[in-house]
């Protein structure tokens, strides 16, 4: 589903990514973490075009995403994302965040894009909030919003920014939630976390990313309780 | 003659001038929002010779005293494009309103792209992930919530532009300065006719501030 080749990526001198080589099957769900500044957020931002790479190939379901003549909207459209900071629409009501990709993007109509919203909107228990402003809500109600917003594209693949590292401790439990639903669902997934209890609960495989680098990876069993690398263990002994 | 009677007398002439004032304001505003778009998109653009085009307009206009500017437009630019004949016989009020347009257009650039700069970078990221190209994110997304936040600034920019018309006397045009001048060459009321002229200026800017704060109280401009 997603082919990851040989990318690097450079911010003038400084190399964010080295050669970093991965492949993502339908339905899987893969779990990144790494101390801050190993090039997650980097990577993850590649994989929808938000980065672009200085070298090496992305391929998400037979696209070229790194092909300059690729038209990234509409990769985009079928790759969702979920950001640290939620990033809602705040001009907009939770239904219009909703509603608005499908209606300017897919050219769907208001009645079946309400309708599809609503729907998300059970998914992630909040009906009763669709006609709310995004500064009306909680930190987490915002970010299942924002879940729901991707959701609404109908993507293939989803990726998650560490979507709760921003949030009160009482709200990452209804976001993790949330987010074990899709997983259950089938949803491919690319979660970049310090939430080491999703990792295990939901996590097919971890990768451990350090100084760009994806320094070990394995199944959530074998990296946090036979990591390899001397570098793993030290992460893990301070963040666990 | 007692001030009353004065200014009642030259009333129908100060009201014709405070009409053109009216539209050659409405006229200029107008073509000054279209000029600040553009350019403050190109300003903001990624490309190299756009961002260039922008970036001179803004230091020529804005750099220029505005009566400079609308004699050179009326005097200087037929010498060497006969535009006064394209425009005969509106020349004198189309380049009044051009000068004035091209000078607070650069001004609103600025205002512009200061607005568009104040929306986070994170809400451009989202509409881009869910699909937008770029103008769809810049129409739906950005500009909604630049423009809450441009309204104070562009407002001042409006009333600048009333206030400048007054240039427009200097070539000739009727609009509410240059007929006070006319009536006071015959009547020698200096007093009740410039006292007269500031409280209809007065009276339309602060119509337009009273029609702002209407508008900003519909948008909820405190409120995100």
């Amino acid at each position: 589903m997603i082919s990851v080749k040989e990318i690097t990526k450079h911010f003038g001198k400084h190399m964010v990514l080295k050669n970093i080589s991965v492949e993502i099957a339908p339905r899987e769900v893969v779990v990144i973490i790494g101390p801050s500044g190993s090039g997650k957020s980097t990577f993850l931002r590649c994989l929808n075009g938000l980065e672009t790479v200085s070298s090496g190939q992305i391929t998400i379901n037979g696209v070229e995403i790194t092909h300059s003549k690729t038209n990234l909207s509409l990769v985009r459209k079928e790759v969702g994302m979920v950001f640290q900071r939620f990033n809602l629409f705040h001009h907009l009501s939770v239904m219009e965040n909703i509603t608005i990709g499908p209606r300017q993007v897919l050219k769907m109509e208001r009645e079946e894009a309400e309708k599809r919203a609503y729907a998300l909107l059970d998914k992630v228990g909040l009906r009763e909030k669709a006609h709310a402003y995004p500064d009306e809500l909680s930190g987490g109600q915002q970010q299942r919003v924002a879940i729901a917003r991707a959701l609404a594209m109908n993507p293939i693949v989803m990726l998650f920014d560490e979507p709760t590292s921003a949030l009160d401790p009482e709200m990452v439990g209804e976001v993790l939630a949330v987010m074990k639903e899709l997983a259950r669902e089938g949803m491919t997934m690319v979660v970049v976390t310090h939430e080491m209890g999703f990792a295990r609960e939901v996590g097919d495989r971890v990768l451990f990313m350090d100084e760009g680098c994806i320094l070990e990876e394995g199944t959530p069993d074998q990296l946090f309780n036979n990591p390899r690398e001397e570098r793993t263990k030290l992460f893990l002994s301070k963040i666990l | 003659m007692n001030f009353l009677a004065i200014v009642s007398a030259a009333m129908p002439q100060l009201l014709y001038g405070a009409r053109l004032t009216i539209w050659f304001s409405i006229a200029a505003i107008i073509l000054a929002t279209i000029l600040g778009l553009i350019f403050a998109l190109f300003k903001l653009s990624s490309i190299q010779l756009l961002r260039k085009i922008g970036e001179v307009y803004v230091h020529i206009f804005r750099g220029l005293p505005l009566l400079v500017e609308i004699f050179y437009i009326y005097f200087a630019l037929p010498m060497v494009l006969p535009m006064h004949r394209w425009f005969d016989p509106y020349f004198a009020p189309v380049a009044g309103v051009i000068a004035l347009a091209l000078n607070e257009g650069a001004y609103i650039t600025e205002i512009i792209r200061a607005g568009i700069l104040s929306v986070d970078r994170g809400q451009t990221e989202a509409a881009l992930s869910i699909g937008m190209n770029g103008f769809q994110t810049m129409r739906f997304i950005v500009l909604p919530q630049a423009f809450k936040r441009m309204i104070p600034p562009l407002v001042n920019q409006f009333i600048q532009t009333i206030k400048d018309t007054s240039l427009l006397s200097a070539i000739s045009l009727s609009e509410l300065t240059r007929q006070g001048q006319i009536v006071i060459s015959t009547t020698f009321a200096s007093l009740q006719i410039w006292t007269a002229v500031a409280a209809i200026y007065l009276a339309v800017i602060l119509s337009l501030t009273a029609l702002s704060s209407y508008m900003e109280r519909r948008l909820q401009i405190d409120k995100r």
